[in-house]
């Protein structure tokens, strides 16, 4: 085949492509039932593809199952199916930008990221615009000051502010100020624990004697471990990832620091692969903070969700980030529900800027939702944009993570009035 | 040459005119009409695609003048358009958005003396050691925004409007005649220069720097000239970026914008005035339709194993690039060329 032949022949294949996405797009964001009433429409936005596909994957999938059993199963909000227009982020700043437009002229109603960075990045335009949007997993600058934007769940100042909390009531027995220090990961996982503790620590009564930073890729921490030993503490607490938290508490075990202390870990490394990677035996009695609930557990919203992931994806089943996003749907179910009884459909069906702020004022400012106990409550509370603020507190007993409170609620910090914060 | 027949020059002005008939003027007033008009027929999502296409472009000619002109490899380019970026940011943050105008070309300024620090080792070094000096580029000022206390480090950094007297550009559509109006001049400028004593000097150096050191052009001067150039573009780019998003932190600026922007310029066509805009098009449409493909193939056939329909899209995307890099080295400027000259020559090409 001549080099010709070849051009015209991929040109044609990529004709074909591109003109046949428009069909496949059309099959993909319909709704599983004709609908009865007009259509509700949302926006999800998931890094299927990219650097965070193995967490967005999952996500996408669960945010749709999700809206699938609400359709097929509830007959949609009041008899309106959801409609859900659901594009794919890559992880890219400049694509989640373009997205949130495409929303906005879509008619959407409101739209969710699965990560705190794709709402960062689009969330100046959805604020200037006044559209709604609803993070999975937030940061303080999402929401401080409160705006459009929402966080589903806890930050990772709020982790830091529920295991104070839990660890000043339940395990301190000692006399003064106990001793803490922090070892973080050096980005915005590590940085909301840093942040929340600048914040809120001497008002705790808790005293912040080193703070110490490591890359993702850390080989080894025994150097700061040991400069952190010599100051004696009474509690480390770790915000990062799985891997190099595991790398520190083996670090940490091995210096003959724990056990003898408490470690308390944030959400972003409190997970089964931490047990896999340090051993049960050096992570026994290790503290951690998580915001939804484990698969199998005994909450009225799980066999309906265990039932749509074995039928729809298997492979997600234990996967924490399915539960947080099947979670994420029905609150923005939960929304379009309560702003289609407050302000009607009509309102709604415009779409634009009354429709918008509708779906603020009468739906996301009524929310009291309890999620089927999946993560806690659901609520707003006036001037706080997390809706849920719930996380409980787990322990790592017999190489298992095993809840030891219930629900505790993070305390709410105003970041924005300590000069300091972004800085 | 490249001129419809029975076109002739008579005076050395028009000789050197870059529009030289009254069809080139016709079409390029009918491009500019129907560029120019496009807010008026395209919903605002594809108004947003457009912003992001003219941002993309000022950036990509910056480039272009560096890696297709002047043949110095720069893999850091996303961190010369973080310094424009920020830059605007900050200062039209402290001074208020009507500054604008003052924060546009100081961005610019500062990219390109950021550029010329990183440029000085492309005096002793050339070709993969020069682009590995610049990915340290890419590195080195992704950290420092990220320490830095002034850029708001890690949690980003809020950046309002941009404002020009009474006029405020909140809207897609207003931000589109603001961005394609220097995307416009950019490529005006660009294109003039290739055609200065300083583009063809920037010529000699890339095809042999020896040979033009020889002949009297000052390699360290214009090495450095093409830096400064290249990352003012880009420091334009980035004032103009931050101003449409109005939020900013560090993860837009990844090594892989760096690296797809040199993509860009290889897929349009090297060292041409055109070859970046091509580029810029071609890659931005590529990744709209791509945004629908994985969802879409998800939906419609959820049978498929778990993260077989998350690799389509990259897959594609790369395949797309490798076919165009076999089947059209010289990218998609070449085609043009033979698409204009076998039009000229209809029905006779032969």
């Amino acid at each position: 085949m001549t080099s010709k032949k070849l051009m015209i022949a991929v040109t044609l294949c990529l004709a074909l492509i591109i003109s046949a996405l428009p069909l496949v797009s059309a099959c993909a964001s319909k709704p599983a039932e004709a609908p009865t009433k007009g259509p509700l429409k949302i926006g999800i936005s998931t890094p299927t593809t990219g650097p965070a596909a193995e967490k967005g994957s999952p996500m996408g999938h669960a945010n749709l199952d999700a809206i699938e059993y609400v359709n097929n199963e509830l007959g949609g909000v009041d008899g309106h199916p959801v409609e859900v227009m659901w594009l794919d982020n890559s992880y890219d700043a400049a694509k989640i930008v373009t997205i949130v437009n495409a929303f906005m002229d879509e008619g959407s109603l409101m739209y969710s990221t699965a990560s705190s960075k794709m709402m960062a990045s689009s969330m100046e335009i959805a604020n200037r615009a006044g559209f709604p949007g609803l993070a999975s997993f937030s940061s303080p600058i999402l929401y401080r000051p409160p705006q459009h934007i929402y966080g589903q769940l806890p930050d990772y100042g709020d982790d830091w502010g529920a295991f104070a909390s839990y660890y000043m009531k339940n395990v301190w027995k000692g006399s003064g100020k106990p001793k803490m220090a922090l070892h973080l990961l050096n980005n915005p996982t590590g940085f909301g624990a840093r942040d929340a503790a600048k914040a809120s620590a001497e008002k705790m009564g808790i005293e912040i004697i080193s703070i110490n930073e490591h890359t993702a890729t850390t080989i080894s921490e025994t150097e700061s471990l040991n400069r952190i030993k010599a100051m004696n503490p009474d509690v480390l607490y770790i915000s990062s990832t799985p891997a190099p938290t595991a790398l520190i508490i083996k670090n940490a075990y091995e210096l003959g620091m724990y056990p003898g202390m408490t470690i308390g870990l944030g959400h972003a490394s409190f997970t089964k692969a931490l047990i896999d990677i340090a051993g049960a035996d050096i992570v026994e009695g290790v503290h951690g903070v998580f915001p939804t609930v484990n698969w199998g557990d005994d909450v009225p919203g799980m066999a309906k969700m265990t039932e749509y992931v074995r039928k729809l994806h298997p492979k997600d089943e234990g996967n924490m980030d399915y539960i947080t996003s099947w979670a994420q749907s029905l609150i923005m179910v939960e929304i379009l529900r309560n702003a289609l009884k407050n302000a009607g459909y009509d309102v709604l069906a415009k779409g634009g800027p009354e429709a918008w702020e509708a779906i603020e004022t009468q739906g996301i400012h009524k929310l009291n939702y309890d999620v089927g106990g999946l993560h806690g409550p659901a609520v707003y509370t006036p001037g706080d944009n997390r809706l849920s603020k719930s996380l409980r507190i787990f322990q790592i007993k017999g190489g298992a993570i095993t809840p030891i409170t219930d629900w505790i609620d993070a305390p709410l910090i105003k970041f924005e009035e300590f000069d300091w914060f972004g800085k | 040459m490249g001129l419809p027949c029975g076109t002739r020059n008579f005076k050395y002005d028009t000789d050197m005119a870059i529009l030289r008939t009254r069809t080139h003027w016709a079409l390029f007033i009918l491009l500019l009409a129907f560029v120019f008009t496009l807010p008026l027929y395209l919903p605002n999502r594809w108004i947003g695609v457009a912003n992001l296409i003219g941002i993309t472009l000022v950036a990509a000619t910056g480039l272009n003048i560096l890696i297709g002109y002047c043949g110095q490899l720069s893999i850091g380019h996303a961190g010369f358009i973080a310094v424009g970026a920020y830059t605007s940011a900050i200062l039209t943050n402290a001074l208020g958005g009507e500054w604008f105008m003052l924060a546009l070309p100081a961005s610019g300024i500062m990219a390109g003396l950021v550029g010329l620090i990183f440029g000085i080792p492309s005096v002793r070094v050339k070709g993969f050691y020069l682009a590995i000096t610049t990915i340290a580029g890419q590195f080195i000022i992704i950290w420092v925004i990220n320490h830095w206390g002034i850029t708001g480090g890690f949690v980003g950094i809020k950046v309002p409007y941009a404002t020009i007297g009474d006029l405020i550009f909140r809207t897609q559509a207003s931000q589109f005649y603001l961005i394609m109006g220097i995307a416009a001049l950019s490529t005006f400028f660009a294109t003039n220069l290739a055609r200065t004593r300083v583009g063809r000097a920037f010529v000699a150096v890339r095809d042999n720097d020896l040979a033009a050191e020889v002949m009297g052009v000052n390699l360290f001067s214009y090495k450095l000239l093409a830096f400064f150039i290249g990352c003012f573009f880009a420091g334009i780019a980035g004032s103009l970026l931050a101003h449409w998003i109005g939020f900013m932190n560090a993860e837009h600026f990844t090594l892989t914008e760096s690296i797809l922007y040199v993509g860009m310029i290889i897929i349009g066509g090297l060292g041409t005035t055109i070859g970046p805009i091509f580029g810029v098009i071609f890659i931005r449409l590529l990744d709209q339709g791509l945004l629908f493909l994985t969802p879409a193939i998800e939906g419609a056939i959820p049978a498929l194993p778990s993260g077989f329909a998350t690799g389509i899209a990259p897959m594609l995307f790369g395949l797309t690039i490798i076919l165009f890099l076999i089947l059209e080295p010289r990218g998609i400027a070449h085609r043009w060329v033979l698409f204009k000259a076998a039009y000229r020559l209809w029905p006779f090409s032969y």
